[in-house]
């Protein structure tokens, strides 16, 4: 039987380190891919997830369950990851791509996908990738959390702490600006844009 | 929101795109968006632009996180005292050395102050600090004390039988002669183990040093092997690729 968070989280609040491990489980993956887009390094995206998961489980007896268990989550990686770019302001937030590694191919490659395909699909990560470190934190903030994370208008503006209205300017913006970089880079032809 | 849709409003294109708007915003934009060229076109290279950002995905990562300790929250991680992390090898060498140099002291100290302690015959030089204090038992204090009684009587019967000054005198330098002899023995013997407590600190040291430098050195070897193949791998991928795209031209 599969419990839900909120179980999980009052099981969690009782002592029981195994609930949380499960939750852990469940949410690690989101919380590591937010982290990863929003700071655009592996290693330091690992441990915000580990921090953010630490923290969670120490400031538990806190949760009232006035948010979801993973707005709570979501909450605290952004405010780490807040605090990492602030850290970090000197030196880029992202590293800029520098090309397909063979090696990582060649541990990648599986048995349905031909490497062209998959370096086709490598190049086109790394542009979208190097297109997102253009945005400003806000707006790259807001269409992670809209794209890879399916939040709301609403939740989003919780989340960031700004009016619904100023999310769907940090949207439009941010998109506009992605826009013209990807066709700056070929990825978007004008026969792509009007055929979809 | 208004029952019509006029250009330039960002935010009901953004919630149209994102279909996240009421069912008359929505008729509304989709009446507009039917006749209005610009909006048609702005709204599908955004669509455009959401489809590729699928591609964007994070490299996988090794996570499997879990909560370990069964310990109150407030204990978890964090950093062990001072006092409870295991002291480094120059460290304890450096404790052992200074804990042996204030026992030489103190034993110095005490030579000087107990006259006959060291009467007899010492310890030779490689003996450890263990056989030295064993070397005073009871009945080599009984034996000084007998000793230090005859020599007592000796002077007392001196005294008594009308010894000159001058004898009397004598009799004082011979002690302070021994005296002096017994103090120099302690010395030279205290020396003698610092000696060989220093020479055995600098070697236990060299001895570690030279373990920690042939690890070093293996794991050295071991991540120019694990480079050494990955250089590989890369270049059998590279010219697979060479060959492919060779193939295709």
């Amino acid at each position: 039987m599969t419990l839900s968070d909120d179980e999980l989280v009052a099981r969690s609040m009782g002592g029981d380190a195994e609930s949380f491990n499960q939750l852990i489980l469940r949410w690690e993956r989101p919380i590591y891919a937010l982290a990863y887009r929003v700071i655009g390094r592996e290693e330091d995206a690992r441990d915000v997830c580990q921090e953010t998961f630490l923290r969670a489980f120490r400031a538990l007896p806190g949760f009232k369950g006035q948010a979801k268990f993973s707005s709570w989550l979501y909450r605290i990686a952004l405010n780490l990851c807040r605090d990492w770019i602030r850290r970090q302001r000197r030196a880029p937030v992202m590293q800029m791509p520098e090309g397909v590694d063979p090696g990582d191919l060649a541990a990648e490659r599986g048995p349905v996908e031909s490497i062209e395909d998959l370096v086709s699909r490598r190049e086109l990560s790394a542009v979208v990738e190097d297109a997102m470190a253009l945005l400003p934190e806000e707006q790259r903030t807001a269409i992670i959390l809209k794209e890879y994370h399916g939040m709301t208008f609403q939740e989003i503006a919780e989340m960031q702490g700004c009016p619904l209205s100023t999310v769907k300017t940090r949207l439009y913006q941010g998109l506009t600006v992605l826009r013209r970089h990807l066709e700056k880079n070929g990825q978007m032809t004008p026969q792509l844009v009007k055929r979809s | 929101m208004s029952q019509t849709y006029t250009c330039g409003d960002h935010g009901a294109l953004v919630s149209y795109l994102y279909d996240e708007c009421e069912p008359h915003e929505r008729r509304a934009i989709s009446a507009h968006v039917a006749v209005c060229g610009t909006c048609a076109e702005e709204l599908t290279s955004l669509g455009a632009t959401r489809e590729l950002l699928g591609a964007w995905s994070p490299p996988d990562a090794q996570l499997g996180f879990r909560v370990v300790s069964d310990a109150p929250r407030s204990n978890i991680l964090k950093p062990s005292r001072w006092w409870q992390q295991p002291m480094p090898a120059w460290a304890q060498a450096a404790a052992a050395a200074a804990i042996f140099a204030t026992g030489v002291t103190l034993g110095a100290l005490r030579g000087t102050d107990a006259p006959g302690a060291t009467a007899g015959p010492q310890p030779a030089s490689g003996m450890l600090a263990g056989t030295n204090t064993a070397a005073v038992t009871p009945g080599d204090l009984s034996a000084l004390e007998r000793r230090l009684r005859a020599e007592m009587s000796q002077m007392r019967t001196a005294t008594t039988t009308g010894t000159s000054p001058a004898t009397a005198s004598a009799g004082d330098a011979q002690m302070l002669e021994r005296v002096r002899a017994m103090i120099q023995d302690s010395e030279q013997r205290q020396q003698r183990e610092l000696a060989l407590r220093t020479a055995e600190v600098v070697r236990d040291f060299d001895a570690q040093r030279r373990v920690d430098l042939t690890r070093i050195e293996r794991a050295m070897g071991q991540m120019d092997g694990t480079t050494g193949v990955e250089v590989e791998q890369q270049r059998q991928m590279l010219n697979y690729l060479m060959r492919v795209s060779q193939r295709g031209q």
